[in-house]
């Protein structure tokens, strides 16, 4: 089930989006913020999934509770008994869409999870694929390029606060650790996001659609001004990205001072291992931004 | 040898009214000081509500008691030890000593007809460590630098000395330790007392569904408080002593710890605990949806199967709290699964709520219209938990809003629910009064109106993308439009708020001049309504001889022998054989 546009529709309609809560309505009104990635819409599509799926199971529930409440009142008196083989199947049924239920977003999680969110290795090995180092600290997101030499901790490296950037459509990936305390980083608009660690390097990937300015926030508790932690992700045109990095860069190794040891924070990429048997190939970004179109279309 | 001898009250001031070793007055102890936290907590979440409404404008009324200092405005400093207490005081301080040192102590004994607990000193000395936990948090709030500030989930690096330097983030830490030695306390007397002291003929099957909630929360309790306790003391020992258990990254010296690890002991504690304060809330319900629909709990061994499953997977669930921690994947999706698995026993005990419902002769008493509320909001509260439970979806959610949302339908309004329809239900047994039944539905009302409002908004602002713990969330453009939700989820949350000093009114002047109860107001047959109401020191004269379940309501015969539609788990019927097999084994003891 993966297309369920007109149903998501149609909760919109009956009012699950609970607009009448905000006044005044704003212009961009309640829900998920746009998506900017090109695997983003597996995750709306699933979330709008659960949202009538959970609708539905609720309502049974309120009505069945209401019905109860009304019907089964203090002017008869009670059935007795302690179960009954037509409860006993009623039951059953339930359980069972339940699970059916379950098992589909079970299913549609784990291929994504595995084809796309978890499934580093292929994106590590694309040779078009933007590597960024971030390392985040109270309360900033620094990030590092490798700059022409491919290489990270060298003097050409593009090293930004609160700025990162990248080309559309090719797929972005990011190592990422701490200073300090726990951070994390995350893409609202991607609908992703991975915790900064100290001592340890994690990693998260995406792929953006759109050219534009999306904020970065942080999304743990990370002290008193973990609400300022705030940065901005501006996907560019491949050709703008190219020179940025360039011009960047040619600055990065003029102003290099090899003395200054704490500049030097970055380390070689260290590449995520390939943790489970069979690394799927990476579903094609021109596909998922075929299906990503698709999918507004159907809205 | 007699197991349950009769003692004779104490008599000294001291050893009655405040080292009382007798469950029903350790109870009420709980409960007091459950109620005064609760209030405590639930000032927090005001102050929290205003900020997020209005960050940075002075608040009214409690600007000018506790914000004189900054002028009545919350500082960005000041914030996140409002929210670190408020969830803190909340989970270990208000709903766990009302829903378990409170019903526990009341209802386990009386409703297995026992006269005591198994070891009433180690109960005592439960709720004298409770209250010295207590008086910890308090002291946290007035120590330089302020109170602890590191969120209620403690994360090092950010709660060691040098992310969060002070006495206040120690005493609170120092406060969960011997909360944790309390509650192992308390837990280690309830498995006890259940296994030991049940009346002759009273069966594992005879049960009532709430003591089957209680036993099976002070398991839960006994075999993982233990494993926070450890955390706690480590991280302890990281703040005060140098040690280096979770320390990471720039403040490690000679390469450190992990603060990953405290993470795995936070949630292997942390996710039972979950199930610790829902367990006995299940309980209550079960049996109170019987009572007031005037008809056996439907399907006794589903219900009690459904809550033995939930608490041994509750132990192997945690890693959907760190799904985006850098977690291995074949672990995140081995975790999802044993997820995704738990949801069914919960839906078992729904259907068997629904079904006990069905075609009952439901009485709207004030205790059932809190039942029925709870099965409400858990309802909705278990459901959005689905979103969290798969992976992708918690990408994007997790941390947000909707995290805080679920889990305070479902830990905070649900326990919240089920902790008032039982103060509703056993308020008559406690104090042999009942509190004002019209007073008691308008509380009912306002809190099942508004609790769904404020916790929706919450969904709400995390589904369109706010993360949780945010001073000033406007300072995030995409967030911007949110305010008004925001505030509107405030309004609803101050008029919650409100809304229980109805409740606290009620409760005060009911205690001291409430209408006499009677023994069996409810007119149920479970044993603890086999005594006088409040029951003597011993509680029952004569041990009763338990003949069968405790939901026998509506019952044709039993209505044709003795003309009402309940009969007493201890009452024998007219013409019908004494005793059965049952009893002989009980006598054993
Ligand atoms: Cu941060
Ligand atoms: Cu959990």
């Amino acid at each position: 089930m993966r297309r369920l546009q007109s149903l998501w529709t149609a909760a919109l309609a009956l009012g699950l989006s609970a607009r009448a809560l905000a006044e005044p309505v704003t212009a961009k009104g309640l829900g998920l913020p746009p998506d900017a990635s090109a695997d983003g819409y597996r995750i709306d599509e699933l979330i709008h999934e659960t949202v009538i799926f959970i609708a539905v199971m609720f309502g049974i529930m309120v009505v069945w509770m209401l019905l109860a409440a009304i019907l089964h009142g203090r002017k008869h008196e009670a059935f007795y008994t302690h179960v009954t083989r037509r409860g006993q199947i009623v039951s059953l049924v339930v359980i069972g869409v339940l699970v059916a239920a379950d098992a589909d977003l079970y299913i549609d999680t784990m291929r994504d999870m595995s084809e796309v969110f978890w499934n580093f290795a292929p994106v590590d090995a694309d040779p078009n694929a933007i590597k960024i180092e971030i390392d985040a600290h109270q309360w900033a997101w620094s990030a590092r390029y490798a700059g022409p030499d491919g290489k990270f901790n060298t003097p050409d490296d593009v090293v930004t606060l609160n700025d990162i950037r990248a080309p559309v459509g090719a797929p972005v990936i990011f190592e990422i650790t701490s200073t300090d305390v726990i951070h994390s980083l995350y893409f609202p608009n991607f609908r992703v996001k991975m915790d900064a660690m100290p001592g340890m390097v994690n990693h998260l990937w995406l792929r953006p659609k759109e050219t534009g300015e999306y904020e970065v926030g942080c999304a743990q508790h990370c002290g008193i001004n973990h609400y300022k932690m705030r940065a901005l992700f501006t996907v560019l045109p491949e050709a703008d990205y190219q020179r940025w990095l360039r011009e960047a860069s040619a600055n990065a190794e003029r102003a290099y001072d090899p003395a200054d040891t704490v500049a030097h924070w970055g380390w070689d990429w260290t590449n995520p291992r390939p943790i489970e048997g069979d690394q799927p190939p990476l579903p094609k970004a021109a596909t998922a931004r075929a299906a990503g179109a698709a999918h507004e279309e159907g809205i | 040898m007699d197991i349950q001898p009769i003692h004779p009250p104490p008599t000294s001031f001291w050893r009655r009214y405040v080292f009382s070793t007798d469950h029903k007055y350790i109870a009420k102890q709980f409960l007091w000081a459950g109620l005064i936290f609760l209030a405590l907590g639930g000032s927090l979440a005001m102050m929290i509500r205003w900020q997020w409404a209005y960050p940075g404008q002075p608040m009214p009324i409690y600007g000018s008691l506790f914000l004189r200092k900054s002028g009545g405005i919350i500082t960005p400093a000041l914030y996140p030890s409002i929210f670190t207490m408020h969830g803190l005081i909340m989970i270990f301080f208000a709903i766990t000593p009302i829903l378990i040192g409170a019903f526990g102590n009341l209802t386990i004994p009386l409703m297995i007809g026992a006269r005591d607990m198994a070891f009433p000193t180690l109960n005592m000395l439960s709720f004298w460590t409770f209250l010295v936990s207590q008086a910890l948090m308090i002291a946290a709030f007035f120590v330089k630098m302020g109170a602890a500030s590191a969120g209620w989930t403690t994360y090092p690096p950010l709660s060691d000395s040098i992310g969060t330097p002070g006495w206040g983030q120690t005493l609170a830490v120092m406060a969960i330790f011997v909360t944790g030695v309390a509650t192992i306390m308390g837990g280690i007397n309830y498995i006890t007392t259940v296994i030991r002291c049940r009346a002759p003929g009273m069966t594992w099957g005879r049960l009532p569904l709430t003591v089957w909630g209680m036993w099976l929360t002070a398991i839960l309790n006994v075999l993982f408080v233990p494993v926070l306790g450890s955390g706690g003391l480590l991280l302890l020992l990281d703040r005060l002593f140098g040690t280096q258990f979770f320390i990471a990254g720039a403040s490690a010296v000679n390469g450190g710890g992990d603060p990953l690890v405290f993470q795995h002991l936070f949630w292997i504690f942390g996710h039972p605990e979950v199930y610790i304060l829902i367990l006995p809330a299940w309980g209550i319900m079960c049996d109170l949806l019987s009572f007031f629909s005037r008809k056996p709990s439907y399907f006794y061994k589903g219900s009690v199967g459904a809550m033995v499953a939930v608490t041994l997977l509750s132990a192997i669930v945690y890693g959907h709290h760190m799904y985006v921690t850098g977690m291995a994947p074949l672990l995140g999706k081995g975790f999802m699964t044993f997820t995704v698995m738990i949801s069914v026993p919960a839906e078992v005990l729904f259907l068997n709520w629904l079904q006990t419902m069905w075609k009952g002769s439901i009485r709207l008493e004030t205790p059932m219209l809190w039942t029925m509320g709870t099965v409400f909001v858990f309802g909705l509260g278990g459901l959005t938990g689905l979103f969290l439970a798969i992976v992708s979806m918690d990408l994007y959610l997790h941390d947000t809003m909707f995290v805080v949302g679920h889990f305070h339908l479902t830990m905070a309004a649900a326990s919240f629910m089920a902790s008032m329809a039982g103060i509703y239900f056993w308020f008559p047994k406690m104090f042999g009064r009942q509190l004002n039944q019209t007073l008691g539905k308008i509380h009912f009302w306002f809190s099942m109106i508004f609790i769904p409002l404020v916790f929706g908004g919450q969904l709400l602002a995390g589904y369109s993308g706010q993360q949780r713990r945010l001073f000033d969330p406007y300072q995030y453009t995409f967030l911007r439009h949110l305010q008004p939700l925001n505030q509107w989820t405030s309004y609803f949350a101050f008029i919650l708020g409100a809304a229980q000093l109805v409740f606290v009114y009620n409760f005060v002047v009911s205690v001291f001049a409430g209408k006499k109860a009677s023994d069996n107001p409810w007119e149920v047959g479970t044993l603890d309504w086999d005594t006088p109401s409040p029951p003597p020191y011993h509680n029952f004269d004569v041990v009763p001889h338990v003949q069968r379940g405790p939901h026998e309501l509506g019952d044709p015969a039993v209505k044709k022998a003795l003309g009402r539609d309940w009969i007493g788990q201890w009452e024998e019927m007219p013409g019908e054989k004494s005793g059965q097999a049952a009893p002989k084994l009980a006598e054993a003891h």
